[in-house]
């Protein structure tokens, strides 16, 4: 085969266009990476524990600002009295001061165990109410990892948390002994962030009679799973309940691609970007390939060689080429994705799940297929000039040099 | 133009007046007060200075009159340029009244006196804080521009594997056309011609290419830098400037794609001058 004879005759040559169709394929990889990967994370985060809307003050994300929402115990009935709803997790969140401990205060969720969806207990025991039949009985919270090392504790240890402070007065409106009960992964709260959860209750209790019928955020999940079910169960939210504004995952995600849209642009420029420079780099090879061996295609041509037979051999050293690069790029794409990744979840406040670069086998091959047409076909022109060449001019040319 | 503000995007500035509270809640209901807003907040809502507006705490209340005293730019903030809420100031005493916040507030800044160490003044306050912590500006400044850290090494990250591809798409284009004119270097070499002179010529052609070509890069990365900052600011509605093109970062450009060229046209060059003439001839 003329094609793979051709290749191996320039070995510098083609280790080169292949290293450079790779990196290429790469970057195009991790652009199609970055672009999809995003909104794949992120749902797969909102979904983590089926919960499909959130419900939060009016004209704000979910703990996007210190709003609640008053009223919360009636709204939390009315969603689940109605039957397209499976279940309803009130959210209350805060900031409690740690006493005697490595950290001042510590970022505090108040939930109800039975329906929360914000953790999952890695060590040791669930949340439970004050038990007011024992004094004995203390309440238990679970705590994240970062919060243990942070505060000098372990589970089983029993703390003062406290809220309402007076800076002049040096005491605190509100205080509660409890027990570290267990440690979990928090679902939504960066990694960094030492966290509580505690039953919803109390939390209200120690925030004071203002915060007793109060919410920052409330789940809901449609007992049918299906988008049309979903947004049904939303706009019968936003109907009924002027004060709240409800948000399925799908609005979740635009409104976070919204805000990370830089990358999502970043992505199509230089995804772009790379797939112009493979394209470049195959036609510049075959061309200049094709240029160094006229009077080799003019012999063959000479001796009988079908003009469709030269351009199928050109044809295939850039298929060649670029088949050999992508392969090459597929597996640097998936490395430098690891290594770019790792980057971005530095990012401050992004929950510790969240990834930038998901590979998905669709849009993966999709970006490789595209630079494989791309690259293949970066080689049409040089192989239809190949085919074209004039016999008896390039055979004279040869020979006088 | 009367519109609802709901007051959880609010920031408070300004001082609380040293007048009774009971006075200034008369003198509040008189005439209303200031308030200022953000321009996109006036555009979206077709507000203009000296507009009427009621604002309070929760929705459906009956709340406040105030008047649109000032309507101010946003800074050119990158944290804030993907936040699509809208911005008002107020009094700091009327926000706190109009939140049932009496005495409270989130921060203060505080400055010191000429000549007096911000780091005593710090450990004095937080010798006596309670509830609250005193940090320095510019410890603040470091950990809310974290962000920034990170997109800036994301940014050196993709620049690295562009700086990889754009050197191996150098390599193989001078490599690719040296080795076209390997019968014009042939006849060079054999008129006698020395290899090193064959060769500083090859490099100066690849470095006056690369020259060209990173006046030609940088000319359209000029107008792309015109064309995303147009889209972004306009997008985001903000000042900010999200590309830019120093002439510091054209040296930069500019000088490695010169180490490139001249590395690649080295290279390119010594592996042809090191065959015999007559066999680059082809015979």
């Amino acid at each position: 085969m003329m094609a793979w004879a051709t290749l191996r005759r320039h070995p510098a040559r083609t280790t080169l266009a292949m290293l450079g169709i790779a990196v290429a394929a790469a970057l195009l990889l991790d652009m199609v990476m970055l672009a999809t990967g995003m909104s794949e994370s992120f749902r797969s985060l909102l979904l983590t524990r089926g919960y499909q809307l959130r419900v939060s003050p009016k004209g704000t994300l979910p703990f996007d600002s210190e709003a609640t929402i008053d009223g919360a115990g009636a709204i939390v009935r009315a969603l689940r009295a109605n039957p397209d709803i499976k279940a309803v997790s009130p959210t209350l969140g805060a900031t409690l001061t740690i006493d005697d401990s490595g950290i001042p205060s510590a970022f505090t969720l108040g939930l109800e165990r039975e329906v929360q969806g914000d953790y999952t207990v890695e060590a040791g025991t669930d949340i439970t109410r004050a038990d007011s039949t024992s004094a004995a009985s203390l309440p238990r919270i679970v705590v994240s990892q970062t919060f243990l090392t942070r505060a000098g504790r372990v589970v089983g240890d029993t703390i003062t948390i406290s809220s309402g402070l007076d800076a002049q007065l040096r005491t605190a409106a509100r205080s509660s002994r409890v027990v570290i009960g267990g440690m979990g992964r928090f679902i939504y709260v960066p990694g960094e962030t030492p966290v509580i959860a505690l039953d919803l209750a109390l939390l209200r209790e120690l925030l004071g009679p203002s915060f007793r019928d109060r919410m920052s955020l409330a789940m809901a999940e449609s007992r049918r799973g299906d988008s049309t079910s979903v947004e049904a169960v939303r706009a019968w939210i936003a109907t009924t309940q002027p004060r709240v504004t409800a948000i399925s995952t799908e609005t979740a995600i635009r409104q976070v691609e919204e805000r990370l849209s830089y990358f999502r642009q970043l992505a199509f420029v230089l995804g772009a970007i790379s797939l112009g420079i493979g394209f470049l780099l195959v036609a510049t090879l075959v061309t200049l390939s094709v240029n160094e061996r006229r009077g080799e295609i003019a012999v063959l041509r000479a001796i009988g060689t079908q003009r469709v037979g030269v351009l199928q051999q050109v044809f295939l050293e850039g298929l060649l080429l670029t088949s050999a690069g992508i392969i090459g790029g597929l597996a640097l794409g998936l490395v430098t994705a690891e290594w770019l990744n790792g980057i971005l979840r530095d990012f401050p406040g992004l929950p510790s799940a969240f990834d930038f670069f998901v590979w998905s086998s669709d849009a993966g091959w999709r970006a490789l297929v595209l630079l494989l047409t791309s690259g293949t076909l970066a080689g049409l022109l040089p192989a239809w000039r190949a085919a074209s060449i004039p016999i008896a001019r390039a055979l004279r040319e040869e020979a006088i040099g | 133009m009367k519109a609802f503000l709901s007051l959880v995007v609010a920031i408070a500035l300004g001082l609380a007046s040293a007048a009774p509270l009971a006075a200034q809640r008369s003198a509040q209901r008189s005439a209303p007060r200031g308030i200022a807003i953000d321009a996109r907040m006036a555009e979206d809502l077709g507000l203009a200075v000296g507009a009427q507006v009621r604002i309070s705490a929760k929705p459906g209340e009956p709340g406040d009159s105030a008047t649109i005293a000032a309507i101010y730019e946003r800074k050119a903030d990158p944290a804030e340029v993907a936040r699509r809420e809208y911005r008002v100031r107020l009094h700091l005493d009327q926000l706190q009244q109009l939140m049932e916040l009496d005495d409270r507030v989130d921060r203060f800044a505080v400055g010191t006196r000429d000549g007096k160490s911000v780091d005593s003044a710090l450990a004095r306050i937080n010798h006596v804080a309670f509830g609250f912590r005193a940090h320095k500006s510019r410890d603040v400044a470091v950990q809310s521009s974290r962000t920034f850290r990170v997109v800036e090494r994301f940014h050196t990250a993709i620049g690295i594997i562009t700086v990889v591809a754009s050197a191996v798409f150098l390599l193989c284009l001078l490599l690719l056309s040296v080795e076209e004119r390997r019968r014009d270097i042939a006849a060079l070499r054999l008129m006698g011609i020395s290899r090193a002179t064959v060769v500083r010529a090859i490099v100066i052609e690849a470095a006056i290419v690369s020259l060209i070509g990173s006046v030609l890069g940088a000319g359209v990365g000029w107008i792309a830098s015109l064309l995303v900052n147009a889209h972004f600011q306009q997008l985001y509605r903000t000042p900010l400037v999200f590309a830019l093109l120093t002439p510091q970062i054209f040296a930069f450009a500019t000088g490695l794609s010169l180490i490139l060229g001249i590395g690649s046209g080295a290279a390119a060059g010594w592996r042809l001058v090191k065959s015999s003439p007559l066999s680059l001839m082809g015979r």
